[in-house]
């Protein structure tokens, strides 16, 4: 890993951060392909065979591209690590993301913003995927108690393709967050979205999940799951569109709400081809009362009861 | 000693039990026989405290329980296996029988009850209890659930229902583990060959008790009459 000497204590800081969240901090091995971000710089940078990191500085933020050869298969993850140790600013980063053909690899992104009181977080993935290449995003947050985050992803899922997107925002305040991920699928491309969200006290959530069946037989599943507690408010759009022959998509929204919370799931299904097909499930409201109540007849509190459903569906466990 | 006294219930201006009364003493266990649409589950949720009495009482031990909640009940021995077990999301069948951790078992009674319902551990415990097991599946896993509890009452709705060939012999290891940790069950059932497997029984047709005693002559009495009886008309 090439750390700038000047940023050290604030690559260590990070590495510490890593280390108080239980994260892995053998990412920062020399072995794993990784940029590390803090505020508008690139602290660290590593590349591997078959995979070229590049980033630049821009105002207030950074941009890179990462560029996966064909065949390339990966055995660690590559490391996107966004981090801001300050309390207040802004910082936006775009990722550029193109994965040749036949490429299995995996990322792991963690975007660290320990000590945010007042912070605007925007950031911008372009992700293209290669024929016949998989690709496993994930994408967890650490988040203070003031964080705004704008994200919005595009993901072209070449021809026999697939990608697997997962972000997890549980464990901190989501207070202000906007997730937008629009995906279009090539024939025969999969994609899996797997979004899970904790809101408390006043946070507001808005995920908007989008997936274009283009592709003939491509398949598409939206699987959303948010947990709403006090004040917070939360609203979830899926859309997904079957254009191509057989494409089939499903969308899955599932929506906790305790105590003044406001929870709302809007799906939108539209098919233009009738060889597609398109299904939707949603839950909606407070916790199903027979989980409860068999839960309660082995002698747990309905508050231990909602707490170990709520961990099963954000994964805690 | 768990007993239901003069229980009415209604619900929505139809009598679904009239005057039940049921004993059920330490250790022994009953089946409550009837056919479907009889008022046995009914029963089965008024004795966990899922459902309130429209009049009568629930006495545990001499003691008016009918205001404790499920909760409170179950703190006081009494559990029960639903007829249809709800599914959970993201905790494994491991995580469920430990109620998340709340329960201090080892692996090995993990795996004792889990192969005693005929669920392999190494092939179970970190499955999730959620949609992609079969419904003879999470009945089995509700089962091995109950067994780690070791109630001093278990009531189990239909433990046969969903299950394959073998749930005659599954029923007959449960009710004698149970017997051996001085359990009562009272299982609910329509299957006079499961009814058979317990010491007494209660026939109950048309929220009403037809017959009790020892399961036998109960079973006799439910083949001779059941399909002639006019309770079941309402």
């Amino acid at each position: 890993m090439t750390i700038k000497v000047d940023l050290t204590r604030e690559y260590e800081a990070l590495v510490e951060a890593y280390q108080r969240e239980g994260l892995d901090t053998s990412l920062f091995g020399d072995r794993i392909a990784a940029i590390i971000i803090s505020g508008d710089k690139i602290i660290g940078l590593n590349n591997v065979p078959g995979v070229e990191i590049r980033g630049e500085e821009i105002e207030k933020g950074v941009r890179a591209e990462v560029k996966i050869a064909e065949g390339v298969e990966l055995p660690f993850p590559i490391h996107l690590c966004t981090g801001y140790l300050k309390s207040e600013g802004y910082q936006r980063v775009i990722f550029d993301i193109n994965v040749g053909k036949n490429s299995k690899v995996r990322f792991t992104s963690h975007c660290i913003f320990p000590y945010a009181k007042d912070f605007t977080h925007e950031a911008i993935a372009r992700i293209k995927i290669g024929e016949g290449s998989s690709v496993l995003y994930d994408d967890e947050h650490v988040h203070g108690e003031g964080v705004r985050m704008v994200g919005k992803t595009e993901v072209e899922v070449g021809r026999n393709a697939r990608y697997t997107g997962k972000f997890t925002l549980t464990k901190h305040r989501a207070k202000e967050l906007k997730l937008e991920m629009v995906a279009r699928l090539g024939e025969r491309a999969v994609l899996e979205i797997e979004t899970k969200v904790k809101a408390v006290k006043d946070d507001c959530v808005e995920m908007k999940e989008v997936a274009y069946l283009e592709g003939a037989h491509s398949r598409a599943n939206l699987r959303s799951t948010a947990i709403a507690f006090d004040r917070a408010k939360v609203n979830v759009i899926n859309e997904a569109y079957g254009f191509g022959d057989y494409a089939k998509g499903h969308v899955e929204c599932h929506e906790i709400v305790k105590g003044d919370a406001d929870v709302q799931t809007v799906p939108l299904l539209r098919v233009k081809n009738d060889k597609a097909e398109l299904t939707h499930e949603a839950s909606i409201g407070r916790i199903n009362e027979a989980q409860l109540i068999q839960l309660m007849a082995k002698g747990l509190t309905e508050d231990e009861a909602a707490e170990l459903i709520i961990k099963g569906l954000l994964g805690e466990w | 000693m768990l007993c239901l006294r003069n229980v009415e219930y209604s619900q929505n201006g139809r009598r679904i039990l009239r005057s039940i009364n049921m004993t059920f003493r330490d250790g022994m266990s009953y089946s409550i026989l009837g056919p479907n649409g009889a008022g046995k589950s009914t029963i089965a949720r008024i004795l966990m405290g899922e459902l309130r009495p429209t009049s009568g009482q629930v006495l545990l031990d001499g003691e008016d329980v009918t205001g404790l909640s499920v909760t409170e009940r179950a703190k006081r021995g009494i559990s029960m296996a639903w007829q249809e077990p709800a599914r959970y999301e993201g905790i494994t069948v491991r995580n469920y029988l430990t109620l998340g951790g709340k329960l201090k078992i080892g692996e090995d009674g993990i795996r004792e009850v889990l192969e005693l319902v005929g669920l392999p551990y190494e092939l179970y415990a970190h499955r999730f209890v959620d949609k992609s097991l079969s419904g003879g599946e999470r009945k089995r896993v509700e089962l091995a659930s109950l067994l780690l509890l070791k109630p001093r009452y278990a009531i189990l709705d239909e433990p046969d229902s969903g299950l394959d060939i073998t749930a005659g012999k599954l029923i007959e290891v449960i009710l004698d583990r149970f017997r051996k940790c001085g359990t009562t069950v009272i299982l609910i059932t329509h299957h006079e060959g499961i009814a058979l497997k317990t010491d007494f029984a209660y026939f109950v047709c048309g929220g009403r008790i037809v017959r009790k005693g020892f399961s036998q002559e109960v079973v006799d009495y439910y083949r001779k009459t059941c399909r002639r009886c006019s309770f079941a008309e309402g």
